[in-house]
């Protein structure tokens, strides 16, 4: 139980929680689909599948921008569904362009604004040579940074750019001292462009940032950490960090971590038994001929197996077609 | 249930497809249409309704706790004029006051009164819409549920429905129900404390028995000694419970201590509850 939420005002629990705004959606909803909602009765009924299918986040499947961007928990939702539909992109090993992958987005937000995914391309190939094919990993990671903390990235930009021209208002130049005015001077001439900007005046900015950001923000001490890692950093060296570091992943808790992206359990069990279906009922065809005794009984049990495996074996080449109704399962 | 849910997602999901790509022309219907809408579906009263449950339980996961609450509302509307056998209902009534009491924690009372009357209205409408109260075997049923719920060990829960509740042909009337569900959620905290308490003695190596022992002892002074209706003895319990009254048991116990004995968590546990179920009042 934690207490803050029970001691809270109410207005500002449910705006904490963006009630209001599923509930004017879930209304809008119900109005757009009366047709199909008898007036008595049902209408819990299309309430309770709304809210199960905002609480398991494929309400934002098929939905304009504007309500797929509107909450963090929405964001979060889009992201998982994305990785769930495409996964199979990164199975394969299949390298795509930004273009492409804007497609890909466009195929499950209609009007996904471009300026994201090469927002999020940038990350991924660090501001350079935009054109270059990215992996799924690459992309999704990036993309879920750009996305997820978008607003926050902007003024981070801004941020950073303000640094890099030395109009930061936390610059003291002390006059007195010539080591000072020496040391603020140098950065801005000869190392900037290659090294970026002070990682812990950087680092001291966002701090503050978050602090006006308060829901949408990485959380401060992995900044700090990632921050801390150098002494200088570049923007884009900056973002890619967030974008691969787990703690960061795990907070927006959309995504799993790098290393189980491509684990399907339920998947991935039911493609090894259709492999291995298929292996011993290719093997047993090659005895079948020379010891009959035996044959009789693997031929009884293997017939109904190989109707399995070639009946499911559509299934398989289409896999990416199907994971739409599969990601909407749970 | 849920292919039925799953294909309802995927309709709705379709349409939103075919209308996002023609957003010009979605047939508009009109204003007044709408209005009467809403007013015949009473989409307005359930949404307020719902938000005002909302409210009273402050859920970490308020979509998850609305789409619980809307399907228990449809399930409820459905099953009422529905031809299931009289067990099933029972047993759904039964899960729908479960339902009730849960919604939010017995220490906001108001609500939780609230949530008690609706539970306890819900157990006292018979089969046919007709009103036949509360019987003992309902009143027992829903505590035991409560019990098994908090993963009570069954000897403790044995103890404590042995001293709250009623035969089975009696009829229970609201406030030995209040003071029953109460005694259920208020054991269940105190146990989940006791169970910190003890957390906290077992962080460096096994507990100690004697320090243990120290802690129940103080615990039983300021639980058992304390008269009820004396308001004061409440504030006499506080300070024995407090920081300095406990450290000082502790550090007494524990200069004098130099056996190596240790106490186990369920043995810890179970003393405390057994001081708990001392201080219950049997009913009847």
């Amino acid at each position: 139980m934690s207490p803050e939420r029970l001691s809270q005002p109410g207005a500002e629990y449910l705006a904490q929680r963006h009630v209001q705004v599923y509930l004017e959606d879930a209304l809008a909803q119900l109005l757009e689909n009366k047709d199909e909602v008898e007036p008595q009765g049902s209408t819990a009924k299309f309430f309770a599948q709304y809210f199960a299918s905002v609480s398991k986040g494929t309400h934002v499947l098929f939905r304009e921008f504007g309500f797929v961007q509107i909450t963090p928990h929405n964001r979060a939702s889009f992201l998982k569904i994305f990785w769930r539909c495409f996964r199979t992109i990164a199975k394969n090993g299949d390298l795509l362009s930004m273009k492409e992958y804007h497609c890909l987005l466009q195929i499950l937000c209609p009007d996904f604004p471009e300026d994201l995914t090469q927002k999020a391309a940038r990350i991924v190939l660090m501001d350079d040579a935009m054109d270059c094919l990215m992996s799924f990993c690459d992309f999704l990671y990036a993309f879920q940074i750009q996305f997820y903390y978008s607003e926050f990235l902007d003024t981070a930009s801004a941020l950073y750019q303000d640094l890099l021209t030395g109009k930061n208002a936390n610059t003291v130049i002390v006059p007195t001292s010539r080591s000072a005015t020496s040391r603020q001077r140098q950065p801005p001439s000869d190392s900037s462009s290659q090294d970026g900007v002070d990682a812990p005046q950087f680092c001291q900015g966002l701090e503050s940032l978050c602090e006006r950001y308060r829901h949408s923000c990485p959380p401060v001490p992995l900044i700090g950490e990632i921050l801390s890692s150098a002494p200088r950093v570049s923007f884009y060296g900056f973002l890619m960090a967030l974008a691969k570091h787990p703690g960061i992943n795990q907070s927006i808790g959309a995504l799993p971590d790098r290393a189980h992206l491509l684990l399907d359990e339920l998947l991935d069990k039911e493609l090894d038994r259709l492999i291995a279906q298929l292996s011993t009922s290719s093997i047993t065809h090659s005895p079948t001929s020379s010891c009959a005794l035996i044959s009789r009984d693997i031929a009884r049990v293997a017939s109904p197996r190989k109707c399995l495996a070639t009946r499911r074996r559509p299934d398989l080449e289409s896999d990416g077609s199907t994971e739409e109704t599969d990601s909407s399962e749970s | 249930m849920a292919p039925e849910r799953l294909h309802a997602d995927i309709t709705m999901a379709e349409k939103r497809r075919a209308m996002a790509g023609s957003p010009v022309c979605r047939a508009a219907p009109g204003p007044v249409n709408e209005t009467e809408f809403l007013a015949q579906s009473g989409a307005k009263d359930m949404l307020r309704e719902a938000v005002l449950k909302l409210l009273e339980a402050r859920p970490e996961e308020p979509t998850a706790f609305l789409a619980d609450y809307f399907e228990k509302l449809w399930t409820g509307s459905g099953t009422a004029a529905g031809e299931k056998g009289v067990h099933l209902l029972a047993q759904q009534r039964l899960n729908r006051a479960l339902w009730y009491l849960k919604l939010s924690h017995h220490s906001q009372r108001t609500a939780f009164n609230n949530n008690l009357n609706m539970a306890y209205e819900c157990l006292s409408t018979g089969g046919r819409k007709k009103k036949t109260g509360l019987t003992g075997k309902n009143y027992s049923e829903v505590l035991s549920s409560i019990c098994q719920e908090g993963e009570l060990p069954e000897e403790i829960s044995c103890e404590l429905l042995r001293k709250i509740k009623c035969r089975d042909h009696e009829a229970v009337p609201f406030d030995i129900f209040r003071y029953g569900v109460l005694t259920c959620f208020v054991l269940l905290e105190f146990r989940s404390k006791a169970d910190s308490l003890f957390s906290v003695l077992n962080k460096q190596g096994p507990a100690d028995q004697r320090l243990g022992k120290a802690v129940l002892d103080t615990l039983e002074e300021a639980l058992v000694t304390s008269d009820l209706f004396i308001p004061a003895s409440y504030l006499e319990a506080g300070t024995k419970l407090g920081p300095d009254g406990l450290a000082l048991a502790m550090d007494k116990a524990y200069l004098g201590n130099n056996s190596d004995a240790t106490i186990s968590r369920n043995q810890f546990l179970k003393d405390a509850c057994a001081l708990f179920l001392y201080k219950v009042k049997p009913v009847g």
